[in-house]
């Protein structure tokens, strides 16, 4: 696994930062927004990232071998959805996540965790057991209680457009792979 | 002072209280007319005011009353108790001159930032106005429950009437007692029968008239309850959908079941309050009227008059080994404070597991001086400290060293004494006569906790 080569893929119209700590396989869509000090980890496989995401400060994303796993077994790939956002200093292992979820500040998602779409786990609450979290779930407070929401969260479609063009005023950015050229505002 | 305030040493040193309580002196008053330290127990709690702890409006308690104690414009969310926020959308409605087109309408909603849960989740239609649009739900007993509060009212009042008759040369202290004590909202009516309050057009009670109270209908016992449904065997339970017993009990009238059954709450009063000592009946405390402001009118916290004990963490303490410790002794007053040590007598409830040894000498704090502090400035005053007994004196503090003789082989090693300092009692004295202000030399048994005893291995 450490013998992986790091290839990461940003489609033009992202904003990744240069401080950012990115490793292994990594496809990034376009819009999705990653913070500086952020950390993207394809350890265990390739990780792919869709379209519209906010990656706040300090999260982790890992795509983590699991425990039992052996040497040479089937790689796992990471794919993220679409309109998701993960919070500052969120941990997140899950390798399916959905669209128009959001893992709040300092909130831990496991492995076997499946986000389906509008999930939000709320501020520190830690989700890992194997389960598929039905549409539009709400964990929160100190119990992580459970409750479905009706609607899913809005897109953060606002606060994209705003850290597209605020973040390179201060930060320096990875260039997109295929075209060199800033995206439009 | 309820709510979970983490202070340095809480625990530590602890105070004995007029009531015979140990507690921190955070926790503490002091009365300036007994000069006795008083505790949250052994004072008068008096209602100054309700207000709502989100929108900060006070009402006087009559109309809190009238509200049931909450807050017309506030809400709880129903699902996680947090505040719940008003929202605003804007919403397409058909123009009434022009069918053909739709102007935007600003619509408000309630959500929780904290759960997210939003009235639409519980399909309560939007509101065209921001607040007071979210009317209550009706009580399914409001019926029963003003024909019961009507019988007691009645009951209270012929309970009264014949109480009043007996004693007739004592009605007047009788009907303050009850003003106070407003339960059933008679102290109006008493006082309309004396001719305190002008007769408005309710008919009055004369003196002699018998008050008839009707029977009302008996309570029922509920004795069978409907069968479960069938579903409930079938049907695997979705345990996001129902609520929880706490969430349940919130809303007593109604206790909702179903998670789509939930309604916003009205935020409850919470209450400002002054606290009077019980003996002179002076106040202790009391806050500005207004809820947005924290200031006091009076504020009689024991740290602001009572030199505060802190313990500079001592080395080893050893089973039946003489030790030096130093407690540091502040001084929260503008004047310079004498200090004396007396062996604690007798036993108040305390636990002592160690002797200690007072110093004898009277030592003096030096008085508090901000500006001083914060300029690092030299001690103007020179007070031939003995360096037996002091360890240390810096501003307003004195380090005062102790000796200490563990009783105990494991365990915390605890130790009482009796704290005498003297204290200027301004209060009693007007400024406008010359005299000079009263000292009055005030004593406070104190323990104090040095942690546990190094094992002698």
């Amino acid at each position: 696994m450490a013998n992986q080569k790091s290839s990461i893929k940003i489609a033009p119209g992202a904003v990744v930062c240069d401080e950012s700590e990115l490793h292994g396989d990594i496809t990034i869509g376009t819009r999705t927004v990653i913070h500086p000090k952020a950390r993207i980890i394809a350890d265990a496989g390739p990780i792919i990232i869709g379209e519209n995401n906010i990656f706040e400060e300090l999260c982790c994303v890992i795509n983590k071998a699991p425990e039992n796993s052996t040497p040479g077994s089937t790689q796992a790939v990471m794919i993220i959805g679409n309109n998701n956002v993960f919070e500052v200093g969120c941990n997140v292992e899950a390798v399916k996540i959905g669209d128009n979820n959001i893992v709040e500040a300092k909130a831990s998602v496991g492995r076997e965790v499946n986000l389906t779409s509008g999930c939000i786990i709320g501020a520190a609450c830690s989700v890992t057991c194997s389960e598929e979290l039905s549409d539009n779930a709400v964990i929160y407070g100190a119990n992580c209680e459970r409750r479905i929401q009706k609607e899913r969260p809005p897109a953060q479609t606002l606060q994209i457009d705003f850290l597209t063009k605020i973040l390179p005023n201060y930060h320096y950015l990875r260039k997109p792979a295929k075209q060199s050229t800033p995206q439009k505002s | 002072m309820a709510g979970t305030l983490s202070l340095p040493d809480s625990e530590v040193v602890q105070y004995l209280c007029a009531c015979k309580k140990w507690n921190s002196i955070y926790r503490l008053y002091i009365c300036r007319r007994c000069f006795k330290i008083r505790c949250g127990d052994c004072v008068l709690h008096e209602v100054d005011s309700p207000y709502c702890p989100n929108c900060l409006e006070n009402m006087p308690s009559a109309e809190a009353k009238l509200k049931k104690n909450r807050c017309t414009n506030c809400f709880d969310c129903p699902s996680c108790g947090h505040t719940l926020t008003t929202r605003a959308t804007s919403q397409m409605i058909p123009n009434p001159d022009d069918p053909g087109k739709s102007t935007p309408k600003k619509m408000y909603y309630l959500a929780c930032g904290f759960c997210r849960w939003t009235t639409r989740d519980v399909a309560i239609p939007d509101k065209p106005i921001a607040s007071g649009a979210w009317e209550d739900m009706e009580n399914p007993d409001a019926a029963r429950i003003s024909t019961l509060l009507e019988h007691y009212q009645l009951l209270a009042q012929k309970e009264k009437v014949e109480k009043e008759r007996k004693k007739y040369s004592r009605r007047r202290s009788h009907l303050m007692y009850a003003a106070s004590m407003d339960k059933y909202g008679l102290v109006s009516v008493a006082a309309k029968r004396k001719g305190l309050i002008s007769a408005g057009p309710n008919p009055t009670i004369k003196e002699n008239e018998e008050i008839n109270i009707k029977t009302i209908k008996e309570a029922v016992t509920v004795e069978e309850f409907p069968p479960l449904p069938d579903e409930i065997f079938t049907e695997p339970i979705q345990l996001t959908k129902k609520t929880s017993i706490s969430q349940r009990l919130a809303m007593s009238e109604f206790q909702p079941s179903e998670a789509v059954e939930l309604y916003p709450r009205r935020k409850h009063l919470l209450i400002r309050r002054s606290l009077r000592c019980k003996e002179c009946e002076h106040n202790l405390s009391k806050p500005e009227f207004n809820p947005l402001s924290i200031k006091f009118k009076i504020q009689l916290i024991a740290l602001l008059y009572i030199p505060e004990i802190r313990v500079v963490p001592p080395g080893e303490l050893k089973y039946k080994k003489d030790t030096k410790i130093v407690l540091t002794f502040s001084n929260p007053v503008n004047t310079n404070t004498k200090i004396q040590f007396i062996q604690a007598e007798g036993n108040e409830g305390e636990k002592v597991t160690a002797k200690i040894e007072l110093p004898k000498k009277e030592l003096v704090l030096a008085h508090r001086d901000v500006p001083a502090m914060y300029a690092d400035m030299p001690a103007q005053q020179d007070f031939k400290d003995d360096s037996s007994v002091v360890s240390f004196r810096k501003a307003n503090k004195l380090g005062i060293i102790f000796k200490v003789t563990p009783l105990v082989q494991e365990g915390d090693v605890k130790v009482c004494f009796v704290l005498k300092h003297d204290y200027l009692n301004t209060a009693a004295t007007l400024p406008s006569e010359n005299e000079e202000p009263e000292i009055v030399w005030l004593e406070h048994r104190v323990t104090v906790n040095l942690g546990p005893v190094t094992s002698s291995k």
